[in-house]
């Protein structure tokens, strides 16, 4: 069976870098190898580490004992239920002691201190990663990795954004390694192309323009657009790109990026289902150019996307297909709505909110700048007479990812059901113009 | 229609109480300054805050009292942990 290396980098190769040192490939291994023999038999491992560094060791570790990391995405009750339910045979591994989980759990503590671990094949077919979306149904469901297809979009990616060895390019991110787009780009990348991914802080303004100046250039900054509208003030030399990714990016901050930093605005298409699958400089135009080697095809209503070594998944957003192989997106499929890099369904979310006891009717409703501005969140409307706004929030907060939690509980008699009973979300936004006047 | 929390004022001070309308105001949130608890945690279960909204309040912070807040680990839960430690800290930092 086709196998392939958990690392191919250079020996001495920076993989990771702390505040006031490297990590190197051999450092790595061996924190790796030292957690892997600490943890116990199970074939699932949750990977519950807040740390980049923690993370990506504990990932390593899995590798090596053949163990499946979860990436749970949130820690949610509901989340926390179905793993219990799903993954019985599960340990957890964190980096925070206080953090409490429903499984045996082992604390990682990796340093990175100078050692020499030896690195490993692992079987390009395995399953190694199991990564979750909240579903339909309001029940996370599960997507499952394979070595094979992560390695090889690590290659693309290190092809389309030219981390060939010879220059190592440090990888400063704002995004937590725990998300796909975080996870590829910040754990995954740095074990297969040219790169060091920064395990410092990195969430604030200034934590990010600390990072920068610790780290050598040449340099790329890995965010999300509403975490770039927050960056503005923050002096950047020696950028080679910024990235940004989980919603699309407004062409004007684009260019106002690029001026302010001298260096190429590019954008990440790509989705929990599929990973990274194409990018763009945004601008440049809105099309997207697929990853080396990923194709696109329709498939009666949803576009089948392909990556090397991937099976084909379909995709939640609608895509428009040019001639010259690259493509449009016009826009995601009723049903979804993304926040802060996750994504929900509104289906799913609806059917918890009808589900509370005397909610007899009701529904999430979704901003439509809720990708442009940073206040913008969820909001619902019940038909609820017995119970209050703080009473119905108080239940949701127990049922779902908080991220999604509506900052505002609208009591209505009724909604505007048509004879279907369906809501014509045209009809929707007028009631609630109603209720703001009223 | 609406249901509105229940409006109590309560005892902040007055770099609380002007704290207090900044978070309201650049989070675009449906609360009354003057109810938020000084002692109330401003994230989770309490305001309900998350992570979009503390790079949103660090913006908004670092304009009106002119200087940048950091992630510290040992220290950024207790710093964010309320009205009262998070202006705490800022009437500690503060350059205007």
């Amino acid at each position: 069976m086709n196998a392939l290396p958990l690392v191919e980098r250079p020996d001495g190769a920076a993989l990771f870098l702390h505040p006031n040192e490297k990590v190197t490939k051999g450092a790595f291994l061996a924190d790796a190898h030292r957690l892997a023999a600490t943890l116990p038999d199970a074939a699932h491992l949750l990977n519950l580490c807040r740390h980049r560094y923690a993370f990506a060791v504990t990932f390593a570790a899995a590798l090596l004992r053949g163990q499946v990391c979860l990436l749970a995405g949130d820690l949610s009750a509901p989340m926390l239920a179905a793993l219990a339910r799903d993954y019985p045979d599960c340990v957890a591994v964190v980096d925070d002691p206080a953090l409490a989980t429903p499984f045996p759990t082992v604390l990682a503590r990796p340093d990175g201190r100078p050692g020499h671990g030896p690195s490993a094949l692992i079987p390009a077919d395995r399953t190694v990663a199991i990564v979750f979306t909240s579903g339909s149904t309001g029940v996370p469901s599960p997507h499952h990795k394979s070595w094979g297809a992560l390695v090889a979009r690590s290659r693309a990616a290190a092809e389309r954004f030219g981390l060939g060895e010879g220059s190592v390019t440090s990888i400063v991110a704002t995004v937590p390694p725990g998300h796909m787009y975080g996870f590829e780009v910040t754990v995954l990348l740095p074990l297969h192309a040219a790169c060091a991914s920064w395990c410092g802080q990195a969430f604030f303004p200034g934590d990010v323009g600390a990072a920068l100046a610790a780290t050598p250039a040449p340099r790329i900054l890995v965010t999300t657009p509403l975490q770039l509208r927050a960056l503005h003030g923050v002096a950047a030399s020696g950028l080679s790109a910024c990235i940004s990714a989980t919603a699309p990016l407004d062409p004007a901050l684009a260019a106002e990026a690029e001026a302010r930093w001298g260096a190429p605005m590019l954008e990440i298409f790509g989705a929990t289902e599929c990973g990274s699958i194409a990018s763009r400089r945004t601008v440049e135009g809105e099309a997207w150019l697929p990853y080396p080697g990923v194709t696109l095809q329709r498939e009666e209503e949803a576009i089948l996307a392909c990556g090397p070594g991937a099976t084909p998944v379909p995709l939640a957003d609608e895509l428009e297909m040019l001639e010259d192989g690259r493509f449009r997106l016009l826009g995601r499929r009723a049903d979804m709505v993304k926040l802060g890099g996750r994504r929900a369904s509104l289906a799913g979310l609806n059917r918890i909110l009808t589900g509370l006891d005397g909610v007899r009717d009701g529904l999430f409703v979704v901003p439509d700048d809720i990708d442009r501005r940073s206040t913008a969140r969820l909001l619902a409307v019940v038909v609820a007479p017995e119970r209050t706004a703080s009473s119905i929030l108080a239940d949701l907060r127990d049922r779902m990812d908080p991220l999604f939690l509506p900052r505002r509980v609208i009591h209505v008699d009724a909604l505007p059901r048509n004879a279907l009973g369906k809501l014509p979300r045209q009809a929707v936004l007028e009631l609630l113009a109603q209720v703001s006047e009223g | 229609m609406t249901n509105q929390p229940t409006t109590q004022t309560v005892d902040q001070t007055p770099a609380e109480q002007a704290l207090a309308g900044l978070i309201v105001s650049s989070l675009q949130l449906e609360v009354a300054p003057d109810a938020i608890e000084p002692e109330g945690r401003l994230f989770g279960d309490g305001l309900g805050l998350d992570s979009i909204d503390a790079l949103e309040l660090a913006l908004a912070i670092s304009r009106t009292y002119g200087f940048e807040l950091r992630s510290d680990d040992e220290r950024n839960g207790r710093i964010f942990a309320s009205l009262r430690s998070l202006s705490n800290h800022i009437e500690a930092h503060r350059t205007r």
